[in-house]
């Protein structure tokens, strides 16, 4: 069997996917209109890409790869606007948002491609309750061990993406009380959770190998990990976000992660040992249920703050980073998420006014739309 | 259910209830038969019991029977063309205008098809615009019936249903003026031929406007209570039917714009997605088994060549229509001929409107009576099947419940 080879890539570049909601404009459910969408999108010209994903009312725009926030920030608004222009021709509803609020996931239909039936065929009705809306980034790296070396370093500040990114509170028709109800619903998956703690890309490959040899996994595609290495990339890909409820905050998040990322290959402010785990199933669960207002414990340190705090001391931290990247707009942006609340606490305030979860929906498509 | 008003009087119909327990009884059966081992629609089993039972084939149901229910049936109608209404998009048609231009080409393309057809089997030209217009409407119950329950998502499904209330529309309305002007060849007064279109339209409108408000402030009485919004729902649609008849407007008129309104001023979307449910299909069942036993199947063989051409030509003009502009309105050249196969089935409305014209005006003889009677009866089992066939090849259907 081949090791896996991871393929060099400029170092702190970035690209973005986003897993999108496609809603009836009536009742404002999920429906099946992505192969009516995509056959439309194939005429028009656009940057990145816009592909089918898991079920036929989901879509996923990804963007090329950048260096700089606002030119991924300007593809990301050409992508959403070239998807707008074909839904608003075809009457379909495109929104944000990590969870429908209301769908049932038994009358999900699994898209018709090999790949999507497999899933479906092994995971059963997780694969349905799986459809869920993601946001993931990828951070290029330079070789496998820096990956890994990133990988482990920015797993702590996992619980930051997580509460900034929260736009799921309501789920299957219920508020959940959590901010991210979504992960939930990736927590099911046997090869879910944190990545093991290898530190080299032949260690990575060995542990690989022995799974691959196992029968458990064919390939990459096969971890559901918070983050994973994608070799054929040549970055890691971060995975816990939800997909928020405008494609500028999407951009913002990935600027973050890119000057998280900056301060942690530059400063190497962590010494990188299995014990940054301690408290990640903590933090993270913290962050999911309570968002911003969640507890953060660091486990090295032994101190305990609010998320929204910890946030902020890193913005600090990485104000000269951002000024090197160009993303200083972005990190303003994040400030403001933790100042005035993040797209679920937004979500509960527009439902708390009308009562109407359809109605919720479609103020989620009005705000993708907006911008704003 | 005996407070529900619009029901009949069943004192005096208890001598048919065994009939009609019969009836529903085979439509279920028989709807589930052709379910299960045709794979096709239920609805077919229904009609083809009304078929069987009716007065002209066994004769269980006699011609007082089928009046009985007629109350009945008009609710139904317009509770179909209620919901039809209710998933009109007016600002689809803005953002997408090549829609509505779509159906005004398939429309007319069909109209004219048909006029022509029936000018060369020599009708008089009024008698046989008469009839064209009436085949310009899709059978709304059919679209809806087999779209739900095929469970079906998707751009055939949801343009069949648009481009079927539209046609439906302008039907109605070109079926009312020519009616009209009919009436004047023999009343020689020119105003009713201007001001009964003006009537119905506005009239129409302003009823279905009224009814909407009123809807609408009941919702907001009710909140999202299910049950309570059905219920009004039910009562409102009644009255509706009940009130666009006494003044004279256009029922089908009505009820689409009733349907169409309430959903364009229910901006804080209070309506929980609303269906019908199982009284509705009963209500279903006894329109689909009626209408067809109402269906004077012995004339099929006399005008059969004839009605096939006639069902030729209707399908050729929808389909040009459809297709025209398919490209300008994003639609793929193989959903665009989908879409014209599911926009097949006709009215059957046109059974009772045709029964109308030939009653008022004796021009209407048995010749052309046959044609008509025969492309109604052929479109009665095929429209379904394509509208089944269209769905399924489109994709859309939900296979696990199909």
């Amino acid at each position: 069997m081949q090791p896996l080879e991871f393929r060099k890539s400029a170092p702190l570049t970035m690209g973005v996917e986003l897993e999108l909601q496609l809603v009836h404009a009536r009742d404002c459910d999920l429906t099946r209109a992505a192969s009516d969408l995509l056959s439309q999108v194939a005429k028009r010209r656009h940057p990145g890409e816009i592909k089918p994903e898991i079920t036929e009312s989901m879509i996923e725009v990804s963007t090329g790869i950048h260096s700089r926030y606002a030119p991924l920030r300007a593809e990301l608004q050409q992508l959403r606007d070239t998807l707008l222009e074909v839904a608003a021709q075809l009457n379909v509803g495109v929104a944000g948002g990590g969870a429908h609020p209301f769908q049932h996931w038994s009358e999900r239909r699994i898209m018709d491609a090999p790949r999507m039936k497999h899933v479906s065929q092994l995971y059963g009705y997780l694969a349905k309750q799986f459809t869920v809306f993601g946001q993931h980034v990828h951070l290029g790296c330079p070789d496998g061990d820096d990956a890994l070396y990133l990988l482990h370093a920015v797993s702590r500040y996992i619980p930051h993406l997580i509460a900034l990114s929260a736009a799921s509170p309501y789920y299957q028709g219920v508020d959940t009380a959590f901010e991210s109800s979504r992960l939930n619903a990736v927590f099911a998956f046997p090869l879910s959770g944190r990545a093991p703690f290898v530190q080299t890309w032949d260690e990575f490959n060995a542990y690989f190998g022995r799974l691959r040899g196992a029968g458990i996994v064919e390939s990459m595609k096969d971890f559901y990990w918070d983050i994973r290495p994608k070799p054929e990339f040549g970055t890691i890909e971060i995975r816990v976000c939800d997909t928020p409820l405008t494609v500028e905050r999407a951009a913002a998040l990935a600027a973050y992660a890119q000057a998280l990322a900056r301060w942690l290959l530059v400063e190497r402010p962590h010494r990188i040992s299995e014990d940054l785990y301690l408290a990640y199933t903590y933090n993270r669960f913290q962050a999911c249920r309570f968002g911003l207002g969640g507890e953060f414990v660091d486990p090295v340190a032994g101190t305990r703050r609010g998320i929204g705090e910890e946030v902020l001391a890193t913005l600090e931290a990485l104000a000269a980073h951002a000024r090197e990247l160009d993303s200083e707009a972005a990190l303003g942006e994040i400030e403001a998420i933790v100042r005035q609340g993040n797209d679920a606490r937004w979500m509960r305030e527009r439902y708390a006014d009308s009562g109407s979860l359809p109605d919720l929906v479609w103020r989620q498509v009005e705000r993708l739309r907006a911008g704003r | 259910m005996s407070d529900l008003f619009f029901l009949p009087d069943l004192a005096s119909a208890a001598a048919q209830l065994p009939w009609y327990a019969l009836l529903l009884l085979a439509a279920a059966l028989a709807g589930e038969a052709v379910q299960r081992w045709l794979r096709l629609p239920r609805l077919l089993g229904w009609i083809a019991v009304g078929a069987a039972l009716g007065p002209h084939a066994l004769g269980a149901l006699d011609e007082d029977a089928l009046e009985v229910l007629r109350p009945l049936l008009d609710f139904a109608v317009g509770m179909v063309l209620f919901e039809l209404g209710q998933r009109v998009d007016l600002s689809w048609l803005r953002r997408n205008p090549w829609l509505l231009a779509t159906s005004v080409l398939e429309s007319g393309f069909a109209f004219g098809a048909m006029f022509v057809v029936l000018l060369a089997v020599d009708a008089p030209p009024l008698i046989a615009a008469a009839a064209a217009a009436i085949g310009i409407s899709t059978a709304p119950a059919v679209v809806l019936t087999v779209t739900r329950e095929l469970r079906a998502q998707g751009q055939v499904a949801e343009r069949a249903m648009l481009l079927t209330a539209l046609n439906s529309a302008y039907a109605f309305v070109a079926v009312s003026v020519l009616l009209a002007w009919l009436a004047r060849e023999y009343s020689g007064d020119w105003r009713a031929v201007l001001l009964h279109p003006l009537y119905l339209i506005f009239g129409s409108t302003v009823l279905a406007a009224l009814f909407a408000a009123a809807t609408l402030a009941l919702l907001r009485l009710l909140g999202r209570r299910h049950d309570a919004q059905f219920l009004c729902v039910v009562a409102l649609v009644a009255l509706a039917v009940w009130a666009s008849a006494t003044l004279n407007l256009s029922v089908a008129l009505a009820l689409l714009a009733f349907g169409a309104i309430t959903r364009i001023y229910d901006r804080r979307r209070l309506f929980v997605s609303l269906e019908f449910g199982r009284l509705g299909r009963i209500l279903l069942i006894l329109l689909f088994a009626i209408t067809a036993a109402k269906l004077e199947w012995g004339l099929v063989p006399a005008g059969a060549a004839a009605g096939g051409v006639l069902v030729a030509a209707r399908f050729a003009g929808k389909a040009l229509g459809v297709f025209a502009l398919a490209p300008a309105s994003g639609l793929p050249l193989r959903k665009a001929s989908l879409l014209a196969l599911a926009l097949t089935p006709m009215s059957g409305l046109a059974i009772v409107l045709m029964h109308d014209t030939a009653r008022l005006y004796p021009q209407f003889g048995p010749a052309l009576a046959a044609i008509v009677v025969s492309a109604i009866a052929m479109l009665e089992l095929l429209g379904p099947l394509l509208t089944h066939f269209a769905l399924t090849r489109a994709g859309e259907a939900d296979e696990a419940r199909s």
